[in-house]
């Protein structure tokens, strides 16, 4: 089964498509495959007929990171992925010389991430990624943390 | 590029009030600034990006940078934090 046809399903199963939605994902999904074994050419024009203005309000739009500790102190962060994303994609256009500093002071600090790789396609997908992403962390000592979208 | 926050819904609730302290700061107050100081970088970007252009700079993306800067700004709107510790309770939201 596809990555796709499965994250529908999965939004299917947990309620944030309904049956003709996922009905029409599917068969948007299928023309797709068709055409681009047809051709060796993508699929042109938008793979989703009519409005998909309710499939775009069932994609989650906020980052949420939540910290519960035993003595009490709690952390509750909501962060809309538009600025996940706004702030990925602006590493792209950071300036050579910045960006080899921000990347030798990040592994300095036991951070080998190299922003120079990080291409905007890549970032897309990082995001896509992260909609389906889920951290849960409990700690010796009861502590708590939990990082999803939603 | 959607506009800035409007406003920041601040709100401190210390343990020995009975209740929160509730501030609305109105951010949107500050967008003449904001734009007059985007103005003045564009002003010194658009001409540094057009001499690295000409002279066959690789780089030459200031002007974007500043753009997607002032849009990230405009991303924060939604944008929550809820801290509880040691009893006191602060919320802050960007709207």
């Amino acid at each position: 089964m596809s990555e796709d046809r499965r994250r529908i399903l999965n939004m299917l199963a947990e309620g944030k498509l309904t049956a003709e939605e996922a009905e029409q994902l599917l068969d948007a999904l299928a023309a797709r495959a068709a055409s681009a074994a047809s051709t060796s050419e993508p699929a042109a024009g938008p793979a989703i007929k009519g409005d998909p203005s309710a499939l775009i309000a069932a994609l989650p739009k906020f980052l949420y990171v939540k910290v519960v500790s035993v003595n009490g102190d709690n952390v509750d962060v909501k962060v809309p992925l538009a600025l996940v994303r706004s702030g990925l994609k602006l590493t792209s256009l950071i300036p050579p010389q910045a960006m080899n500093e921000i990347n030798d002071q990040m592994s300095q600090h036991g951070m080998s991430i190299d922003f120079n790789n990080l291409k905007p396609e890549d970032i897309d997908e990082l995001i896509e990624a992260l909609r389906e992403m889920e951290i849960n962390v409990n700690s010796a000592d009861g502590d708590n943390v939990r990082v999803y979208c939603a | 590029m959607r506009l800035w926050p409007y406003a920041l819904d601040l709100s401190i609730a210390p343990p020995d009030r009975e209740r929160p302290i509730r501030l609305w700061l109105p951010l949107f107050l500050m967008w003449p600034t904001l734009a007059g100081l985007a103005l003045l970088i564009f002003v010194v970007t658009i001409p540094t990006d057009a001499v690295l252009l000409l002279i066959g700079r690789s780089y030459h993306h200031f002007t974007l940078l500043a753009y997607r800067c002032l849009g990230l700004l405009a991303e924060t709107r939604g944008l929550s934090i809820h801290v509880n510790a040691d009893r006191n309770d602060i919320n802050m939201t960007f709207y």
